[in-house]
This record gives C-alpha cells, structure tokens and sequence, in this order.
C-alpha cells in the first residue's frame, strides 16, 4: 500500500497570521515539498512555487444534509493534483477568513476518489490573541474555526497581557478540550507542531497531550504562598462575583503531583456546604469557605501561620480577578486601610490555573467520556449513528477509541458532523480494556451522552 | 512497470502497439482522420505517433506551464488544441506540431476545451466563464460569470453550447449571444454529456447520482444509488443508451421507451476496480471500458442495455480514456504510468473464444 498525501487545513480570521505562518514552513521545510491550495488573493505573497489559487467553492446537496456540504474547487484542485503525486508529497489548504472549516474537513470523508489519494493531517487555527474574544462574540465562524482545530495557535500573545492569555487558554480548552493549544507571536511556531500530526489518530493526541481528558475542577487558580510565622491578610478588590468559594490548605507543596492530591481533597472539601465569613473573619484552613464580597472597596480577611511553611489557596477564581493579595500584618496587628497600601504584597512561589467546569459561557463546548471495560457493537452502532444523525449538525468533531470484544484491536472513530469512520488501529495486548471518546460540539447535552454511552457497556 | 503486469489483447482485440509517455498519460484524441493518435501527459508532454505503427511523429515538452488538463481535436483533425494549470491554450498545427494560435483566456486553470461539430467555434471554460473563439483563435463572446467553476461544456448544435457547474446546467446560443435555457438542480454537477440529438443532459453528480433533463418536454430525474460519484458517461451513437460508471460495474441506462425513469438497467459487471473511462463505438452498439485497475474491456449491448464482453485486455495501470479510431478499426487507451497501448479491433460473427 502506498501512502496517503497528508493534508493540514489552516484557518484563522484575517490578520491572525496565516500567511506569516505559511511562509514559515515553506521556507522551514525545504526537504519536504509541499503544494498550496490558497483561497485568499491579495493578503501577503507566497514565495513558493507549487501556489494553486482556488475560489473557495462551497457546494450543498439537493439532500440538504450538511454534512454533504463539500468543497468543489477543492475536490477539482486535489483531484489534478494526484495525477501528479511525485512532484509535491504535502498538501496545505488555507482558507479564507470566515470560512466554515466543515466543508472542508467533510471533502475528505466524502469524495471517495479524495479519501484514497489524501489523509486529513490536522486542522491548524491560528488565533489573534488580542480579539478573539471579540470575533467570538460576533462571529459562529469564529467558534466553529476553534473548535475544529487540532492546533490552536494563539498568535500575537505577546501583544497581551499573561493574565489575560491564562484567561483565554482556559476558555478555548473549555470550548475544544481535544485540541493543543501553542503560544506565537509572529507565527513562530515550529513546523512540528502544526505538520504530520496524524491529530485524526486519538493516540497521538494523547501522546502529545495527555492530560486532555482531565477532569474539571469546582476551582480555577491555586496559589501556593511561603509564608512565616505570623499574622496575614488576604485583601480582594471589587471582582466577578459577589462571592467566592476557597480552601486553604497548609503545608502545599509546589510540585505537580502534591497540587494535583490537594486538589482532590479540596474537590471533596467543595463537595460540602461552604460556611460563609465576611470581611474582617478568619479563614480556617482545610474548610470549604465562601467569601462574602458584597460590600463595595477592598475586603479583608485574616489568617495565621504559625510555623514557617507554605500555604495553597484553592480558589473559585483567578487571583487576578479580584485582584487578590496576600500581605502580612506587623506585630500591632492594627493598621488603618491608608497604611494598609503601603505593604508589599506576597507574591506565590506557584500559581496553577485548573479547567473549571463553571465556565461554560460558550455554547461551543467539548466533552470526554473515559470508560473500562467493553461495548457492545450493535448497540454502539446503534447509539452512535442515532446521536449523529440526529445531532450531527451541532457536533463538530468525534474522536476516540472503543473496545470490542471478540476485537484484538482499538476501534479508531473519528467523525466530521455526521460522517465518521470506525477503523481497526492498535493491537491492546495486555492492557485492561478501555473506551474513550471526545465530542466537540454545539449545546452538548453531556448528561445524557455519558448515560447512552453506559448503556452501550457490556 | 506496466508491461511485467499487462496481458495480451483477447477476443476481438488484437495485439496492435503501445507506446510511453513521460508522465501520466491524462488525454488523447486521433488526428487527420484516424492516421494519428495525439496523446497528453499531465507534465504537459505533447506526442503524435503514426495510428498504424505507433512511431513517434513530433513531441513537445512542457507546452503548458504546471501541467496540461485537456486536449481537443478539430473534426477535421487537421488541428488539435491543448490547455493547462498556465490558463493558456494553444492550438496546434496536428501534422507538424507547430503552434498556430495562443489564447491566454484568464488566469483560471483551463480544464475543459470543445471544438463546435462543425468546426468553426472552440469554446474554452476558463473559471466561471465560457470563452468562445473563431477557428482563427479569435475571441467572439464570453459568457456572463457562473455561479460557480465550470465543470463541463458540450455542444448541442453548430451554434448552441451547454455548459455544467454547481446547481445548474444553462444552453447559450451563440448567434443571439444569450442564455437560451437554464436547467437547475440543488447538486454539484461534475459531468456533462448530451444526448447526440440534443435532447437528453445528463450529469454525473457529486453526491452520487446521475441527473437528466428532456428538454423539449422539461421533465428531469436522478438516477440514484450508484456507491461512487459517476463522473463518467456515455451516449451511444442512436442516443438510446446512457453508459455510467460510478462503481465498478457499469449501469446502463436505456432511453427508448418509456424509461429509463423505473426501468432496471442493464449492468457490466467485469470489472475488478471501480471505471474510469468509457466510450461507445462510432457506428455499432459496442462499448469500451477502462477502470482503475487497468482492465480494458469492449462490449457487445443487447436492446436491454446488458451485454457480453468482445474482448478485453489489462494494462495495469489506471485507465485514464479510451478512444476509438473515427472508423471502429482500433481501440487508445491511456494510463497513469504514461503508458499507450493501441489495439486492432475486428469483428467478428458467431461467438468468440
């Protein structure tokens, strides 16, 4: 058997840097040979030579099924192109601004003719890092463009603010859980994270990111403080929310692994009911607080250390929110507010960001289902192509894995709207049997999704 | 290597000769009335060789810059003009190779080329545009834009041209310079053929299915349930029936009648691999087919549409067309490795071997 041509699809509003990047792995990539198919005239020119201009060509169906929805000039342009197979053995396809990336990802499943000649590599979207939140306010091509993408690469980052691309980060993984998220300015990102990424293969994207499928948390920041003996304030200005939930647990440690063990006891301390304090209270260690914020100005809050350690605070909300500060008190313990300012806040030795699951704002969303065990082949069969055929609009992407079985190997799904493939991948040896699938998509209704999927276990 | 895997001419094809392009032999044509077979490759190589001994009469590298896409020959033969990834086309002297026009219609690829029956009108779809030039090479008309890229041309009179591209097929007469008829359809048209009095259009459709319209009475159908997108078709000579590939059998659709609308067609089933090229006789009810896996057969229709082999061949590589000499005698067919193989064809009454 011969290989496939892969192909990456770039998309990405106007001036969020395509064609810088373009021209970055054309310029990079000189073993490889790569032909263009480009659907914007005019932007930046391309200093290549196998440049194929094509009209964006959107074609629907007498059927009105979306999901037949093609791209023509794409199908016409690769349809040439594989008579001439040894002249390029790369295909970039980069589409206009506001194109809807659907069409695209779905010629590759829908041409048989395409689907033998070509493979879909990965869907790249580049991200001006300064007004996407603005673009995804106005625009659902904006949204459909992320949440297609295997590569999301937030460009012009340095243009803002850390806080603010901390803030993004965790709003578009809330949107696309599935897709790596890289940080550029200039489009400077290197050509292997955005080429050969067979992102269409589910373990690869483990391989690549394998927290991807890690659960939410009821919390957003932790901030781990070292602190000595002493008297502390925790002062927060005027934020989001009138008020906020936290834990505080002593002796935290910085690394990963201790962050990730104070977080599950704190998801089992944010399982209780929360005893209220208001400003001028103090924070008891281990409790799962709510910190009452009505009151306009500054609020204050005290706790102590009574040895020389570290302190995590386990928060609803970044710090930055509410502009929160950590300072300690002098001996007095009485400071009038003027004063007050002029300490110097304690700054974290370690801050995390957590995926929180209260931010569900976008109606774009994704979600995972991770199960051991087997399913059953018909009622999957059955389950799967109901839920797409009647959902298959609002769900962009399916990705994953299933066990079978009387089936030696992984079923590899993997599904534009309505169109998906159920394909023979890894042999599972001696590993426990497992089943993971991730949908993106539109209004997902995840309760009911995890409890069809369980009906489908053996 | 194409020749380790190829197999001899059977049954009513006989050894005749073949030939080598550089690179993916995409398009080919007799010229001077069936004394020569002009061949095109996709890296733009332009070949004549002698129909009887497959010599090499003149060859041209690289006349279309990023490749050719199509090749049409006048009906005189005497002419023969070629259009590629450059958006040019050139007409061709088919005796001596030497260039006797150049058109440079846009900058779209030029992909499909129709020279009017009698001659005097080649029409070139650049784009969304339809270009029409005097045999002198001189624009007379464009077409207003199409909705979308044009997919398919085909003349249905001396002066009336139809063309194909997404959602509708529309016929320009050209002494009015005007559209005459407009034939739409929600569906990504990606093939055209007419029925040899004009009547019948039919189009290969993206989403799999062939549709036709009747134009003096208006009614249109879809033939549906082919597995793949039927890019070809074929009307024979009498305009009765309707070849289709799609798959790897190949569905024959018969006009006469009250059908083909519920009628069952004939079907071809040979093949191993899907068709990819197919062309009927120019005076019996024989039909060629080539397919992707480089099996070549002829076949003999009966009034339903079915058929039984004449002959076949392989020549293990993609068939890209088949093509028969103007008089029947010999049966071109061309291949992705370039390769050109040209048969004797004789008929013969009674059952063969």
């Amino acid at each position: 058997m011969y290989q496939k041509v892969p192909v990456t699809i770039l998309t990405g509003y106007l001036g969020s840097g395509k064609t810088t990047l373009l021209n970055k792995i054309l310029s990079e990539e000189h073993g490889k040979r790569i032909a263009v198919i480009e659907n914007e005239y005019g932007e930046v020119g391309i200093d290549q030579g196998l440049v194929i201009n094509a009209d964006e060509e959107v074609f629907e169906m007498s059927n009105g099924c979306i999901c037949c929805t093609v791209r023509g000039d794409l199908i016409r342009v690769l349809g040439n192109l594989m008579k001439r197979r040894d002249k390029f053995d790369y295909v970039l396809v980069e589409t206009t601004g506001l194109a809807d990336p659907g069409p695209v990802a779905q010629t590759f499943f829908m041409d048989e003719e395409i689907r033998e000649e070509f493979t879909l590599d990965g869907i790249v979207t580049l991200i001006d890092a300064a007004h996407i939140d603005q673009q995804l306010e106005r625009s659902q091509e904006s949204s459909e463009q992320v949440a297609f993408a295997d590569v999301l690469i937030l460009n012009k980052s340095d243009l803002v603010k850390e806080d603010s691309l901390v803030k993004l980060e965790s709003r578009l993984r809330d949107m696309n859980s599935m897709a790596q998220v890289v940080r550029s300015t200039q489009a400077d990102v290197s050509v292997e994270s955005v080429l050969n990424l067979s992102a269409f293969d589910l373990d690869q994207v483990l391989e690549r990111r394998p927290t991807f499928l890690e659960p939410e948390y009821p919390f957003e920041w932790t901030g781990v403080y070292q602190l000595e003996e002493g008297h502390y304030q925790m002062i927060l200005e005027e934020g989001p929310d009138p008020e906020m939930s936290l834990v505080g647990i002593p002796e935290q440690k910085e690394d990963e692994e201790s962050l990730k063990e104070s977080a599950e006891q704190c998801v089992r301390l944010y399982a209780l009911p929360a005893t209220a304090i208001n400003p001028g209270d103090s924070i008891s260690m281990k409790q799962h607080l709510s910190l009452q914020l009505k009151s306009s100005g500054s609020k204050t809050f005290h706790f102590n250390s009574k040895t020389n350690t570290t302190i995590g605070f386990y928060a609803q909300h970044t710090a930055e929110e509410f502009d929160l500060k950590i300072i300690k008190e002098t001996s007095s313990g009485m400071k009038t507010s003027a004063a007050e300012q002029s300490f110097t806040p304690i700054k974290p030795i370690k801050e995390r960001v957590w995926v929180a699951e209260h931010e569900h704002d976008d109606e774009v969303g994704s979600m995972a289902i991770e199960r051991v065990g087997n399913v059953d082949p018909d009622k999957l069969d059955q389950w799967i192509g109901q839920l797409l055929a009647e959902k298959g609009v609002d769900i962009f992407r399916t990705k994953g894995f299933i066990s079978y079985p009387n089936e030696s190997r992984r079923i590899v799904f993997q599904g534009v709207h309505m169109l998906f493939t159920a394909q023979p991948g890894q042999e599972w040896g001696d590993e426990p049997r497992r089943n993971q699938l991730v949908f993106i998509g539109r209004n997902l209704d995840e309760d009911q999704i995890r409890k069809d999927f369980d009906q489908c276990l053996i | 290597m194409p020749d380790m895997k190829a197999f001899a001419p059977q049954g009513m094809l006989h050894e005749g000769w073949s030939a080598q392009a550089d690179d993916y032999a995409l398009t080919c044509g007799w010229g001077e009335k069936g004394k020569t077979l002009l061949v095109g490759d996709v890296a733009g190589g332009l070949y004549a060789f002698n129909a009887d001994s497959g010599n090499l009469i003149w060859t041209k590298k690289e006349v279309h810059q990023g490749g050719l896409l199509a090749l049409a020959i006048h009906p005189e033969g005497d002419r023969v003009a070629t259009s590629g990834q450059d958006g040019s086309v050139v007409v061709w002297d088919a005796t001596t190779g030497d260039v006797l026009h150049q058109i440079q219609p846009g900058k779209s690829w030029v992909e499909h080329l129709a020279w009017s029956d009698n001659g005097q009108t080649l029409a070139v779809a650049s784009g969304r545009h339809v270009h029409l030039y005097s045999s002198d090479g001189i624009e007379q008309w464009k077409t207003d834009a199409h909705p979308s890229t044009v997919s398919a041309i085909s003349w249905s009179k001396p002066d009336e041209l139809a063309s194909a591209c997404y959602g509708r097929v529309t016929f320009f007469n050209l002494t009015e310079q005007q559209e005459d008829q407009k034939l739409e359809w929600q569906g990504s048209l990606v093939s055209m053929v007419l029925s040899p009095d004009g009547d019948i259009v039919a189009c290969g459709s993206q989403d799999n299915s062939v549709h036709f319209w009747r134009r003096t009475t208006g009614m249109d159908a879809e033939m549906t349930g082919y597995p793949g997108k039927p890019s070809q078709l074929a009307f024979d000579q009498s305009g009765r029936f309707l070849a289709t590939g799609g798959s790897d059998q190949i569905i024959v659709w018969n006009f006469q009648g009250k059908g083909p609308e519920g009628s069952l067609p004939g079907q071809l089933v040979l093949h191993p691999e899907p068709i990819s090229s197919l062309a009927f006789a120019n005076q019996r009810l024989v039909l060629a087919s080539g397919s992707r896996d480089g099996s070549v057969f002829v076949w003999f229709l009966d009034k339903n549409g079915d058929g039984n082999p004449l002959g076949g061949a392989f020549v293990g590589e993609r068939v890209s067309e088949v093509c028969w000499k103007p008089n029947d005698s010999a049966l071109a067919a061309i291949d992705a490795e370039g390769g050109i193989n040209v048969w004797d064809f004789k008929i013969r009454e009674g059952k063969n071997s």
